[in-house]
């Protein structure tokens, strides 16, 4: 029972179900010393790092956002994105294979408490590896995460650079969708048979809410609810959106759940199914994935500076 | 005879009421008189005019068909309970302690995550799969149990522990080894058992083998009274032993192996349930298999409203609430001194 609860547990985490936000961390000095992390952890750091490893995908795509990824020594074997990864030798984080790791020897781990175990950190701390631990629960905190892993790995002003580009990217979407006439309202789910969802305090609430939308799950209290079919019912969703990949056929969700014919978004044929990579990942695509949301929340008022979707290699 | 009248009256009183109360409440509020509506609309006593369709299906078409579903699942659970605690003479005899559920899980999850292939429709390959799990984990209890024709308690409580973990560890093993996150969670959520899949296609199959399980089992009522006694004197009355014991296995098995299938497995009610009733109407089983079945199919209802109703808006696997309430209750079963069987 207690394996299969934290499966359980690890398998939400995975899909990047993230908590309430937290404060974002201390900016973090240039180089050396000792540093504060999201858990509020100290962590002692080599003036220069070099060999870095991370524990969950969505930090790779951060380090490689923040132009550091020639700092990447193993890709654990989760990474997929971006097609860098696929030079890197391969490691297991979930459990972490800590005798392969060793034999990288990196100078700094980088983890995140919604897939890893805090405790892995103790372990690294007896092979004289440090751990720095983050925590994403807003958009916001992605972006200081950002920055901080550019600051960690000595690129602080490329990060910070590409950091501020998201935000804008995002900013001009809001600003777009803030003068719509009308915000569908929006059902976001993680699982089609069972309803996994985000519940108060996610980061997936903004990325709809600027993409025009409203979403329906963002006042419920638990931070990953499985939903009844009931509240689908009764919350009667103009749309309905899934990240079950983008080969999804919407019919199956129906099928699986036969009342919910009645459902606006099934009656108007509004389900949408999309790339779980760019929206369960609290990582640099996360803006995509706003990008995303608007064009099948609003296929037909979309800017015209909207990008076209960008196809995944 | 009195108290079998009493006992036999309130149950069939509480039945009608907590299904009631069970279609009026759940995870959304909605209006009596709407649900009230719903029915009179079904029944052809109204056209349905105004009646808003979302509501429709709520009542229709999700909270009638688990009503019923947990009858089915809490009733079977419990008449299988208290014919394994006659099986194997004590009253700490359970699908879910003794393994035989844990074993359906793992032949659930096994066929679930493509390990198995899928032979027939997928209901009926899930009861299969979940049936020989079930079947293969509970004859190993028993037979480990078994000395010189008597089980012995200590042996069986600890090979069914034994044998969940095994059963467990395969579930685990195939969950990791699993590609498909997705199906991943949805197996998790079903293994910890859940009435939330309830619809009026899933009913036919757990209903009818329930039903004709419990039927064989009443039709065996006479030899399980007799296996109380031990199985001397049962031989010395006649009654085939060895057969009825294997019946009663299988049925066991098939039962279980199919409500789990259909919602997971749900532990505790094949235990509370026949041991209070067995302590209000004494232990012939022509009695206590029917009264079970009432008394389980009302447990199952309760745990199930707690778990439609503790989370607005979500969905709690009613295996966790019954789990809450099974576990304090078999700790104080354990603690007490062993009372008489027959």
């Amino acid at each position: 029972m207690i394996v299969l609860r934290a499966l359980v547990v690890a398998s939400l985490l995975l899909a990047g179900l993230a908590g309430p936000g937290c404060a974002p961390a201390d900016p973090v000095p240039p180089a050396g010393r000792t540093v504060t992390d999201d858990l509020g952890r100290r962590v002692s750091l080599p003036d220069t790092i070099r060999r870095v490893i991370t524990l969950a995908p969505n930090l790779t795509e951060l380090v490689f956002a923040a132009g550091a990824g020639d700092r990447l020594v193993a890709a654990s074997t989760a990474d997929d994105y971006p097609p860098a990864v696929e030079r890197l030798p391969r490691f297991s984080a979930l459990p972490v294979d800590f005798e392969f790791v060793a034999t990288l020897q990196p100078q700094l781990v980088l983890a995140t408490d919604q897939v890893n175990n805090p405790r892995d950190a103790d372990t690294f701390a007896a092979l004289g590896i440090p751990t720095y631990f983050f925590h994403f629960g807003s958009v916001d905190d992605v972006l200081d995460g950002l920055r901080t892993v550019g600051a960690l790995l000595h690129t602080a002003d490329r990060a910070r650079r590409t950091a501020d580009s998201l935000r804008a990217r995002l900013d001009r979407l809001a600003a777009w969708s803030a003068g719509l006439p009308e915000r569908p309202r929006v059902l976001f789910l993680i699982g089609d048979q069972t309803l996994f969802a985000f519940g108060a305090g996610s980061y997936i609430h903004t990325l709809i809410e600027a993409a025009g939308g409203e979403s329906l799950t963002a006042a419920l209290d638990t931070p990953a609810p499985i939903l009844s079919d009931e509240f689908v019912l009764t919350a009667a969703p103009d749309v309905i959106v899934g990240a079950f990949g983008t080969a999804y056929d919407p019919a199956r969700l129906l099928a699986l759940h036969p009342s919910w014919d009645v459902v606006p978004a099934v009656r108007k044929g509004r389900i949408y199914s999309l790339d779980p990579d760019l929206l369960l990942r609290p990582g640099p695509r996360l803006v995509e994935g706003a990008y995303a949301l608007a064009r099948v929340l609003h296929p037909d008022g979309l800017p015209p500076w909207m990008p076209p979707p960008s196809s995944r290699p | 005879m009195n108290r079998t009248l009493l006992v036999t009256g309130t149950l069939l009183l509480l039945l009608p009421l907590s299904v009631a109360l069970s279609v009026a409440v759940g995870s959304v509020d909605l209006a009596p008189a709407d649900v009230l509506r719903v029915y009179a609309a079904h029944l052809g006593l109204y056209d349905g005019a105004g009646l808003p369709p979302a509501i429709d299906r709520i009542v229709w078409d999700l909270r009638t068909p688990r009503v019923l579903l947990a009858l089915v699942v809490g009733g079977g659970l419990a008449v299988i309970g208290a014919a394994m605690q006659a099986l194997v003479r004590n009253p700490l005899a359970e699908p879910y302690i003794l393994g035989l559920s844990s074993g359906a899980s793992a032949g659930v999850s096994l066929f679930y995550l493509g390990f198995l292939p899928p032979l027939l429709a997928q209901a009926v390959t899930f009861s299969l799969a979940a049936f020989l799990g079930g079947l293969a984990a509970i004859t190993l209890v028993y037979l480990v149990a078994r000395v010189r024709g008597t089980v012995s308690v200590t042996r069986l409580l600890l090979a069914g522990v034994v044998m969940s973990s095994l059963m467990g560890a395969i579930t685990a093993f195939a969950t990791f080894a699993s590609p498909e996150p997705d199906k991943l969670r949805t197996l998790l959520f079903f293994l910890l058992g859940s009435l939330s899949g309830a619809r009026w296609e899933v009913l036919p199959l757990p209903a009818a083998v329930t039903l004709a399980g419990g039927l064989a089992l009443l039709a065996l009522a006479r030899p399980l009274d007799a296996l109380l006694l031990g199985e001397e004197q049962a031989h010395s009355l006649g009654i085939p032993v060895e057969t009825t014991k294997r019946l009663v296995i299988v049925l066991a098995a098939l039962v279980t192996g199919v409500l789990v299938a259909t919602s997971g497995a749900i532990g505790f009610v094949g235990l509370i349930v026949p041991h209070v009733l067995r302590s209000l109407v004494g232990v012939p089983h022509r009695r206590l298999l029917p009264l079970s079945f009432l008394g389980g199919a009302l447990l199952l209802l309760w745990a199930d409203l707690g778990a439609r109703a503790v989370l607005p808006a979500e969905e709690l696997p009613v295996g966790v609430v019954m789990a809450l309430v099974g576990v304090p209750f078999f700790l104080l079963l354990l603690r007490r001194t062993p009372y008489h069987f027959g």
